[in-house]
């Protein structure tokens, strides 16, 4: 029986529940200096001046340096992504490099932007010092929505470049026009996504020493992305590849804003190479909330054409994505916003046009999902406004317009990102939509509704569709220990995922030996010396596989040294055992990997055999795609506008699971990040560009008494694409769940919701303010 | 989030500590810690010297020997919860107190705490002034006075506690026979700070007509607020319209800075919903 396949237990938990993970924090002895960031307190102004004068002269300060100070050692964060130039033709693609500096110099662009660093003997007298940097400021006017920053008369965010935005995208299928005017309804609407994001248990942190007899920086951070940090590191610094060392210790989450390259990462290497001595960063949550990466943000008028059954006949879409200050994922966002609003339909009449632009608001990067939530909410709120003019429920308006498995494999006619045409390789989107109804039947409804006759009770339904598996590669690494022990690693950094668990299941399939033989070692740029990282629901198809191929050489080359150990012409590796090709080869012996491995060790028979060391680069043909539906209950107190979600389900179009355990892990730990970014969470910014979100009291994160029980239909699907048949599934729990509970609050209070999050207020006025309509179906 | 330097005492009596709060100027008195430790960490709250007052077991008591029931200041929160003792004498306070953030938070935060810090927003200094309690102050230079829960509270984060005094002990009446209580609370999240909370105490005469209605609102202006007026229904038997129909009346003149539609839609609410619990409980046999 294969290992690929079973819920085993996460190897990496025990040590987690003991408290024996090593977290950037727990890094570090005593000798260490603390380093704090001053941040500016303004949202768009010039640096008159940085007088540090005052914070030099405190007791336990080793130094302060400002961004005048550290420019010459380190230049502008480099942009992490740039689509094929395919892709970039066919959606006249373009964006603009923010070129943010690491600290601050003569402007900062958002509150909490980086423009000084003091190092001292611990944190407390860092702080105190740093309360002593006197920051002069000549206040500029602020932008803080979109819209507003991409109309002519509005104050410029980065001077330098003349103008707000930061990215533009377009592709047109079919002949949308025609199809339009041939319609028989056509509903217009804008709907918005507010700015959330990750807020992982961990905040970020950066722990950097000297290695004085290699004369090599190692660093150690709380990051989903080590190899790009090394790579952004060196770039900036001038610094060779071999003078760095980047690992990940253990991560407390990720979901996006630790896929990215912050200033810290490059100022706290600098300094402790600088001074020749350990420095550490940990960031607090105020910081947190200021400076980490955050998401979403988004604005998207939108107009759907049906026919009178329903039938989609053109979509356009033309959206509006907030980067704040900049972010080095634009090409990322503005396409899987682009690529995504096809959703999992029948749809050959399509307009997009997206633009980003740059905001006096904290930075953005890509947030669990990173464009396709907000792409998924246009286009199923959309349908659910469709539905409600022509008299049709939810349901059926989605059965008319599914791909169903005579549709597919199905030929988008666009490149994806890689610039490989985009190709759907799915099963049956219909039939996994059915599975989900049939998981939440509306008896259950009628029963939930019996339970809570306080509340009014409304039902929705979304789907999504997500790309996933990006290349373009992934390392990995397979190797034989001398004692017979196997060490696997892989480019992809764990922030909590169970890599631990999924690539030693893979590793002992493939070596033919249990999981409890392998060692697992990843985020590490020791380990293996090149690699992407983990985020957009790839570690499964990228590092799954490459671990996967690596084991498999490693395996082929191992059976050419068993057959010169047992004198044999061909040898096979069955059940772990290395035995001859040919049954019946007279007098084979056997070799297990044990034995192997004595063979090559000193003074054994193969001494001089380079070791059992195979590293490899997997290279996807292209994404694969994952389809789900999502289904929700919502209980709205019309009274409050207070909304409780009361039962949830996903189907889902995984492909093989490695673990299904973990993969259920996913989905619900997903579905909860989405109910926090329709219903709770959101960065909110005053008018003139302070925020007003500064602690988890007035940044609201789902807690356990807001979830539901949550019901994971795997319908699974293994893809062609890739050898073991994954498809990535990180995201699938979050993508629909805004435009699913939207739709049940819609159904509850009868009002169109066209906003997230669902206030309390908002619900409170849509339910003042409409009439219960009949519930469709 | 580190706190700017402070100088601490730990006190080994009451006496100790009302020395210490007389001698420093800008003294803070340190009890559960659930409050004034965040603000000191965000450096929004800067005494040069804290006082603890943790150690003080003999604030930790409650007696109950008379009609009223005088709780320490060091109780925490989640005695008043949980402790059966107080559940029966003052079920109001432990409804209440089951919505003070989460239990970890109940495990530390103390009912001298959450009164001395006067937010409008918290459950037990609304629970005071609805159930008519009263504050003891005390103070080397003036000795012990007593300021009833109504007068106690001024204005935000701010009470009739003078720099030198310490909070020792709050009096509260006992629940009644024909008295019900409500308590309610409209939240984004359990725990989270209320968007609008009431606390109601209804009692019954043995014809079921409304002797006593005395009811309060949190989040709804600068102080805990009492709410239930003269013009009440003192006398009448009441259906479910009536309290609705008072709950209107006594949020109709509040201000309220932001949202005030909503705001005053949520008070009323919860008013309603505290007065109906309240009715609902006196009647019950």
């Amino acid at each position: 029986m294969s290992w690929v396949g079973r819920s085993a237990p996460r190897r990496e938990d025990a040590q987690f529940l003991a408290g024996r993970g090593r977290f950037v924090a727990d890094l570090g002895d005593a000798g260490a200096l603390h380093a704090v960031f001053v941040r500016s307190t303004q949202p768009s102004a010039a640096l008159l001046g940085v007088d540090v004068s005052l914070a030099r002269a405190r007791p336990g300060v080793v130094g302060v340096y400002t961004g005048a100070d550290l420019a010459g050692d380190a230049g502008p964060l480099p942009t992490l992504h740039e689509p094929h130039p395919g892709f970039a033709a066919a959606t006249r693609f373009h964006m603009v490099d923010p070129a943010l500096p690491c600290l601050a110099v003569d402007e900062v662009l958002y509150v909490g932007q980086p423009l000084a660093v003091v190092l001292a003997h611990n944190r407390h007298l860092a702080e105190d010092a740093a309360e002593l940097v006197d920051v002069r400021y000549a206040d500029r006017a602020a932008v803080t929505d979109a819209t507003e920053a991409l109309a002519d008369s509005s104050p410029v965010v980065h001077e330098r470049l003349g103008g707000n935005e930061a990215g533009r995208i377009g592709f047109a299928l079919g002949d949308v026009d025609a199809a339009r005017a041939g319609a028989h309804l056509v509903v217009t609407e804008t709907y918005r996504m507010g700015r959330h994001g990750a807020v992982p248990l961990e905040c970020r942190g950066v722990f950097a020493s000297v290695d004085h007899r290699r004369d090599r920086v190692e660093v150690w951070t709380s990051t989903q992305i080590p190899h790009l940090v090394r790579d952004a590191l060196c770039r900036v610094t001038g610094w060779a590849t071999d003078d760095v060392r980047v690992a990940a210790p253990d991560v407390g989450g990720g979901f996006g804003t630790k896929a990215n390259v912050y200033p810290e990462e490059i100022i706290v290497p600098v300094l402790a190479r600088r001074l020749g001595l350990p420095v550490s960063w940990v960031e607090d949550r105020a910081e947190h909330f200021l400076a980490a990466a955050q998401g979403r943000d988004q604005v998207h008028h939108t107009r759907l054409a049906v026919d009178a059954a329903g039938r989609i006949l053109s979509w356009e879409d033309d959206f509006v994505v907030d980067l704040g200050a900049g972010s080095l994922w634009t090409a990322g966002i503005l396409a899987n916003t682009a690529v995504h609003l096809l959703g999992p339909y029948r749809m050959t009449n399509v307009r997009v046009h997206g633009r980003a632009a740059f905001t006096n608001k904290t930075v953005v990067a890509q947030y669990r999902g990173a464009g396709r939530p907000e792409a998924c909410f246009a286009l199923e709120r959309g349908l659910d406004h469709a539905a409600r003019e022509l008299g049709l429920s939810q349901e059926e308006i989605r059965r008319r317009n599914l791909l169903t498995a005579a549709d597919l494999p199905h030929r988008v006619g666009l490149p994806y990102r890689d610039g490989v045409p985009i190709e759907l390789d799915g099963g049956d989107y219909l039939a996994c939509f059915e599975a989900c109804l049939d998981a939440l039947p509306r008896a259950e409804l009628t029963r939930l509704r019996a339970e809570h006759p306080e509340l009014a009770v409304g039902y929705g339904v979304a789907n999504y569709l997500e790309a996933t598996g990006r290349g373009p590669y992934e390392t990995g690494r397979a190797r034989l220990g001398a004692g017979g022990r196997f060490a696997v690693a892989a480019g992809s950094a764990s922030a909590g995922q169970g890599h631990q668990t999924t690539l030693a299941q893979v590793a002992a399939d493939a070596l033919g030996v249990d999981p409890a033989e392998v060692d697992v070692v990843n985020g590490d740029t020791d380990a293996v010396a090149d690699g992407i990282g983990t985020f957009a629901s790839r570690s499964a198809v990228l590092a799954g596989n490459a671990v996967d191929q690596a084991c498999r050489e490693l395996v082929g080359r191992a059976e050419g040294l068993a057959a010169q150990v047992l004198g044999l012409s061909e040898v096979r590796l069955r059940a772990g055992v290395f035995k001859a090709a040919h049954t019946g080869t007279a007098a084979a012996g056997t070799l297990t990997w044990a034995e192997l491995a004595a063979t090559l060790a000193p003074r054994g028979a193969l001494a001089d055999e380079p070791p059992l060391d195979v590293t490899v680069r997997y290279r996807p043909p292209t994404v694969t795609w994952t389809m789900g539906a999502h289904a929700a209950v919502v209980g709205v107190d019309r009274e409050t506008g207070l909304c409780r979600v009361l039962h949830y389900v996903v189907a889902h179009e995984g492909g093989t699971e490695i673990n299904p355990m973990i993969v259920h892990g996913q989905i619900v730990g997903g579905v909860a990040q989405g109910i926090g970014g329709a219903l709770l969470e959101e960065f909110r910014y005053s008018a003139d560009g302070q925020p007003l979100t500064g602690s988890l009291a007035d940044y609201l994160l789902p807690e356990t008494t807001d979830m539901p029980p949550v019901r994971v239909v795997a319908r699974h699907t293994p893809t062609a694409a890739n050898p073991l048949g994954v498809r990535g599934a990180g995201e699938s729990g979050t993508i629909a769940v805004y435009a699913a509970v939207a739709a049940a609050v819609e159904d509850a209070v009868g009002a169109h919701l066209t906003a997230t999050p669902i206030t309390p207020a908002l619900v409170w006025r849509a339910a003042s303010r409409e009439p219960v309509s009949g519930r469709a179906g | 989030m580190k706190p700017a330097p402070f100088e601490y005492l730990r006190a080994d009596s009451v006496a100790d500590a009302l020395a210490a709060l007389a001698e420093h100027e800008d003294a803070k008195v340190l009890a559960g810690g659930q409050s004034l430790l965040t603000l000191m960490n965000l450096r929004l709250a800067r005494p040069s010297m804290l006082v603890d007052i943790g150690g003080l077991a003999e604030l930790d008591r409650v007696f109950s020997d008379s009609d009223d029931v005088l709780i320490g200041a060091l109780v925490r929160h989640r005695r008043v919860e949980t402790d059966p003792e107080l559940r029966a004498l003052v079920p109001l306070a432990a409804a209440a107190a089951a919505h003070i953030g989460h239990v970890g938070i109940r495990n530390r935060g103390t009912l001298g705490g959450t009164l001395a810090h006067a937010d409008p927003a918290a459950e037990l200094p609304l629970v005071m002034v609805t159930l008519g309690a009263t504050c003891y102050l005390e103070s080397r230079a003036d000795g012990v006075r007593a300021v009833p829960a109504e007068q106690f509270f001024l204005s935000y984060y701010t009470s009739a506690l003078r720099p030198d005094e310490l909070l020792t002990w709050v009096r509260v009446p006992r629940s009644r026979a024909g008295q019900g209580w409500g308590f309610v609370e409209l939240a984004r999240r359990h725990g989270d700070f209320a968007m609008a909370g009431a606390a109601a105490l209804v009692s019954l005469d043995s014809f079921g007509r409304v002797y006593e209605v005395r009811a309060g609102l949190m989040s709804a202006g600068e102080t805990p607020l009492l709410v239930s007026g003269p013009d009440g229904v003192v006398g009448e038997v009441a259906a479910a319209r009536r309290w609705d129909e008072l709950a209107a009346g006594w949020t109709a003149g509040l201000e309220f800075s932001e949202d005030p539609e909503y705001a005053r839609a949520l008070a009323r609410v919860a008013l309603r919903r505290a007065l109906t619990e309240a009715a609902t409980r006196a009647a019950a046999p």
